[in-house]
């Protein structure tokens, strides 16, 4: 195997059980924490797709706002570590069995599935190419997701506020 | 015609308009005290988006900003359908106790931003585009269902909503990742080629399909994605609740007809469209249809809250719609077309009358409905027979027409065991619609039953709808015409 293979396998591990520790994790501070080798995780296989921008973002904006956030919520929680999240597994085997046979479906058909390969990736700087398709193709994406955002914001903030009134 | 960013800004009107309003709203709320003022000006945003939607319907269509969206009938009928549920639902807001009680400002906002969204569902022919849109009608509904506040039920279906919304656009995104990985494209018109020229693994293209399903099916609420409906119905506030039956669940049959019938089907020159051979679509949605429908009617039977038993019929009516795409072909689309327009009107129609008898009383189940017809006006009751038995499908109401279309087409097709558990489904939902307008006309008040007020605003409302509901079931011949024109795709 060569070494790149490796690594990607490597990466993927930490992806899959960083978030298998986010899930499974009786404590809530465990699982924010363990976010953090999945947004990391994530942006190395960015790094290998040849993506440099999208995987700077990600470590800045997840990594150093989102995962960051999340620890400051649940740290300023009051007495959040009290609660004891069980995750009360009901039927494990039949579930077992469902998840067992989906992934070998999947599985199955990934692999003899002749996909589109992309041609060979090109390590260069990106940015200059995302940011002129911003502003011509996909432009209308780019202007909705602002769009998408302020309603976002606004619920946010609707939903947050206390009552002023009454 | 294929047009650049600034070309397109000509057509886009609708949307420019509407987003202008958006922000209109939020910035004129900080300085308006009165609060009715911002609902009307809404609403006169919605209108002037409707002029220039209907305007563009005679022009000509075309894809827009690099193949982003396209204009269409098909998806200014779906404007048209989104602009005129959400100009109805701001209507009613007016008389809604609960919503009056709500900042108006962002109710409205958010509501309109919604229509957005919609709008781009209707037209996105863009892998991108469609995700974006509808994660911008989810984000919306999941703002606007948890609106009510202090109140434990609306904000946990709020919490439910979203965790459901979010593990199916999860699901679809997925399936859409595998699109992309078998056709090296998000441009559905790229896709529609590299499907029926290459060689793709049926498998595969059956697994994507189902995962990008589960994203449309849940905005349309058929089983196995509908569990999230009965709580966001009865938690959400009742305006909301009947945009989000009508307005969100044609919003998801506009996606679903754009990304499975132009995107990954070929028309005949009969009106037929011919599926990638080998993926047994029909099948499928057939027994999804049948199932949507019976689990449905047979859940609806017990409820006691009017919201909950609305929600179980609304699933029940998307089996129904269902029925249109198990036949692939155009008789069955337009039925379909046809249907949402109906449904659309019974059902705000009955929504109306459920926050007007909230309003007087305060409560959605059943008991509150206790004699309505003769406590104070008649009106309401009357109305909501009328469209209690629009929804049940009895002729001479626009309902039975709806059905009969639907029904037509099946048939024509030789899917007799669809066409049979479809009506035998009408006849159990006739059951617990029958015994609304029994407890409301046979039962008699109490005298702790409040007498339900009747305000000239929801007065007008009602009358319109009723009137549309009787005219569509006898007159029908201008609506047929009108859908059938809308049932027009732009692929080249």
């Amino acid at each position: 195997m060569e070494v790149g293979t490796v690594v990607f396998y490597l990466i993927a591990l930490l992806v899959v059980a960083s978030a298998a520790m986010v899930a499974f994790s009786h404590n809530i501070i465990y699982s924010a924490f363990s976010l953090l080798g999945t947004f990391a995780g994530v942006a190395g296989i960015y790094v290998f797709l040849g993506a440099d921008f999208v995987a700077a973002v990600q470590l800045l904006i997840y990594v150093g706002g989102i995962l960051v956030l999340i620890l400051f919520a649940v740290m300023l929680t009051h007495r959040i570590t009290d609660v004891q999240i069980t995750n009360r597994s009901a039927g494990v085997v039949p579930g077992l069995i469902i998840v067992g046979l989906l992934f070998w479906l999947l599985y199955e058909t990934i692999t003899t599935t002749p996909w589109a390969k992309a041609k060979e990736i090109a390590y260069a700087a990106t940015s200059a190419k995302i940011g002129d398709q911003f502003l011509q193709s996909y432009l209308l994406p780019f202007e909705l997701a602002s769009i998408v955002l302020l309603a976002a914001l606004i619920g946010a903030v609707v939903l947050a506020r206390k009552e002023m009134k009454g | 015609m294929d047009l650049d960013n600034l070309a397109s800004l000509e057509y886009f009107y609708p949307e420019i308009i509407l987003a202008g309003a958006i922000l209109l709203v939020i910035v004129l709320d900080l300085v308006i005290k009165n609060k009715r003022v911002i609902g009307a000006l809404s609403i006169l945003g919605c209108l002037a988006s409707l002029g220039a939607t209907l305007q563009l319907y005679s022009g000509p269509s075309g894809f827009l900003f690099h193949r982003m969206m396209v204009l269409d009938h098909f998806s200014l009928f779906f404007k048209i359908v989104a602009l005129a549920a959400t100009i109805l639902v701001l209507w009613m807001s007016f008389s809604s106790r609960e919503v009056a009680s709500l900042h108006q400002g962002e109710y409205a906002t958010i509501l309109l931003s919604s229509a957005l969204g919609m709008f781009f569902m209707a037209s996105a022919t863009n892998l991108l585009m469609a995700y974006l849109s509808l994660e911008m009608v989810s984000i919306t509904s999941y703002i606007l269902t948890g609106f009510l506040p202090r109140n434990r039920r609306s904000s946990e279906a709020a919490l439910k909503y979203l965790i459901y919304g979010g593990v199916a656009s999860g699901a679809m995104i997925y399936g859409m990742s595998w699109i992309f990985g078998m056709t090296g494209s998000l441009d559905y018109s790229q896709i529609h080629a590299a499907l029926f020229q290459g060689q793709p693994n049926q498998l595969a293209l059956f697994i994507a399909f189902v995962l990008i399903l589960a994203g449309f099916g849940y905005k349309i609420v058929f089983v196995p994605f509908h569990m999230w409906s009965p709580d966001v119905y009865q938690g959400a506030p009742t305006p909301f609740t009947a945009f989000l039956s009508v307005a969100s669940n044609a919003a998801g049959v506009a996606i679903l007809l754009r990304f499975f019938f132009p995107g990954v089907s070929q028309l005949g020159p009969d009106g037929s469209w011919r599926f990638l051979s080998g993926v047994e679509w029909p099948q499928f949605l057939l027994i999804v249809s049948m199932v949507t429908m019976t689990l449905g009617n047979l859940s609806a039977l017990g409820q006691q809250n009017l919201k909950r038993m609305l929600a179980y019929s609304g699933i029940a009516h998307a089996g129904y719609i269902l029925m249109g795409l198990v036949v692939l072909n155009t008789e069955g689309l337009q039925a379909m077309l046809f249907y949402i327009v109906v449904y659309l009107i019974m059902n705000l129609g009955a929504f109306l009358v459920v926050v007007l008898v909230a309003n007087a009383t305060g409560k959605e189940e059943i008991d509150g409905y206790r004699g309505l017809a003769w406590r104070g006006s008649a009106v309401p009751a009357i109305a909501m027979a009328i469209f209690l038995f629009s929804l049940t499908g009895l002729p001479p109401l626009a309902g039975f027409v709806g059905k009969f279309f639907l029904f037509a087409a099946v048939i024509k097709q030789q899917f007799y065991l669809l066409a049979l558990v479809a009506v035998a489904n009408s006849v159990i939902s006739l059951y617990y619609y029958a015994r609304v307008v029994k407890v409301m006309f046979l039962d008699f008040p109490e005298a702790s039953d409040g007498r339900v007020e009747l305000n000239p605003g929801a007065a007008t409302l009602l009358g319109l709808l009723s009137v549309m509901t009787l005219v569509f079931g006898i007159y029908w011949g201008p609506l047929v015409a009108f859908t059938s024109q809308s049932l027009q795709f732009f692929t080249k």
